[in-house]
């Protein structure tokens, strides 16, 4: 990185603004439990990615989650999920558009960025975030567990959570995310890229 | 919706805590969040609430704001309460239809509110006494070390400041190309979620390119004053240790050294 200009610092810097903001408008969504939370704050890193490759929109991600520690509402673990699981989004989608620039090509990536975002996110969950709240705040897994059963009864134990709440809450926010993602990209991607 | 957004909580201030050096401030944070986890007992929980009363007097920061920081949290420490009072086993003391609560559960549940505060409480000092391009300056520093392995530490920072610095002009132009495309027609606040989503692409992409016509202006602005990246920057304000930081850091040991000895005598 050292040797990248400064138009990249300045260019993540902005986007991590944008995406600190966009944080903000965050929606809870109905049949969910109340801590999974949507926002389209994803946005800016997809531009970033698309334009500077993933690095470009994993430090976009990186910068947006520790600003928004200053107003968490989970001490920090969601923050770092947001995080984990953003990667897990970016970094395939860099993959495939790097190799096929267009229209398609942008869906594809977004295909591949939504898939991998919910078998990670459901992955990580399983095995550390989940247990972390438990670890940190001595918070029992089957409360955790019972939240998402008061969202949606058919939940009844951490498997049914996971395929139940956590892998539809992603799927459903990679969905809404590709959405804006191809209606804004065309626009936008040409400012990014004129030097 | 958006004008609410306050990220970050400075408070200006002169008290003996704003004028710590961050660094000092940042790791002496961190260490205390591991003296939270190392306290198992009604004298270290004790301990650690009469240092925390010691630090909130000595930063001179209003109740109301403090007691604001609890806030966003409040739901989760309802929950930890709600749940540890009534699913810890034990001697019952009262009961509401299914819901037991013990005594067990009620000292479980005090120690984990106590536990919770603190953190938050903890953590708001940090941030409500050092303004956030100041902490991102010691987070600078204190990453420094890692550069050996590849970590660009002033790049971060830089970026981090850049972003902080142009949260609140973009909240404002968000504003102002709101009103525009309200004048204009648009409407943000009905319709179902399709119709929203699409209401939200006037909003988006004029303020990705306002932010992207902003980034190019400081990138000129930057390489017109020669900016170079860290290597031999000098700064106007040096970060620079005093004797407050060395009580500061004593302060911090002899808690740990106390709540560990605590523990260690406990087990």
């Amino acid at each position: 990185m050292r040797n990248h200009n400064v138009k990249y610092l300045v260019k993540i810097g902005l986007l991590g603004a944008m995406a600190t903001l966009l944080m903000f408008l965050e929606l809870p969504i109905p049949m969910m439990p109340i801590f999974l939370k949507l926002d389209i704050s994803e946005l800016p890193a997809i531009i970033a990615t698309f334009s500077m490759g993933p690095l470009a929109g994993v430090l976009v991600e990186l910068i947006k989650n520790i600003l928004h520690i200053a107003n968490t509402q989970t001490l920090g673990i969601g923050e770092c999920a947001n995080f984990l699981v953003g990667t897990a989004f970016l970094i395939p989608l860099g993959y495939v558009y790097a190799r096929r620039a267009d229209y398609l090509g942008a869906i594809l990536a977004l295909l591949a960025g939504t898939v991998s975002m919910m078998f990670w996110a459901s992955l990580l969950n399983y095995f550390v975030l989940l247990p972390l709240y438990q670890y940190a705040l001595h918070f029992p897994l089957d409360q955790i567990v019972s939240l998402g059963s008061a969202a949606n009864p058919r939940i009844s134990d951490l498997k049914t959570f996971i395929t139940l709440a956590i892998a539809p809450f992603n799927a459903i926010k990679g969905l809404v995310i590709s959405v804006f993602t191809l209606l804004i990209y065309k626009r936008v991607l040409p400012l990014l890229r004129a030097e | 919706m958006l004008t609410d957004i306050t990220l970050g909580q400075y408070f200006p201030g002169d008290s003996l805590l704003h004028r710590l050096d961050p660094r000092t401030k940042i790791l002496a944070t961190l260490l205390f969040f591991c003296g939270i986890f190392l306290a198992d007992g009604y004298t270290s929980y004790f301990i650690l609430i009469a240092f925390t009363v010691i630090l909130v007097g000595s930063a001179d920061i209003p109740a109301k704001l403090l007691a604001r920081s609890l806030k966003p949290l409040w739901l989760l420490i309802i929950l930890t309460v709600g749940v540890h009072i009534f699913s810890t086993p034990g001697t019952v003391v009262f009961s509401i239809g299914p819901l037991v609560a013990t005594i067990e559960g009620i000292r479980q549940a005090s120690f984990m509110t106590v536990r919770l505060v603190l953190l938050i409480l903890v953590a708001s000092l940090l941030t409500l006494t050092t303004s956030p391009i100041v902490l991102t300056d010691g987070i600078e520093h204190l990453l420094s070390p890692f550069r050996r392995i590849g970590l660009p530490a002033h790049e971060l920072a830089m970026m981090m400041t850049i972003a902080l610095r142009f949260i609140p002009t973009l909240l404002e132009e968000t504003d102002r190309i709101m009103k525009a495309q309200t004048a204009r027609g648009a409407d943000f606040a009905n319709g179902n979620i399709l119709r929203r989503i699409k209401n939200m692409v006037p909003l988006l992409v004029p303020l990705f390119i306002s932010a992207f016509r902003r980034a190019d202006e400081l990138a000129v602005a930057m390489e017109a004053r020669c900016y170079r990246g860290g290597e031999n920057r000098t700064r106007m304000k040096e970060l620079q240790y005093s004797y407050r930081d060395a009580i500061a850091f004593l302060a911090i040991t002899v808690l740990l050294v106390l709540l560990g000895g605590l523990r260690w005598i406990a087990h």
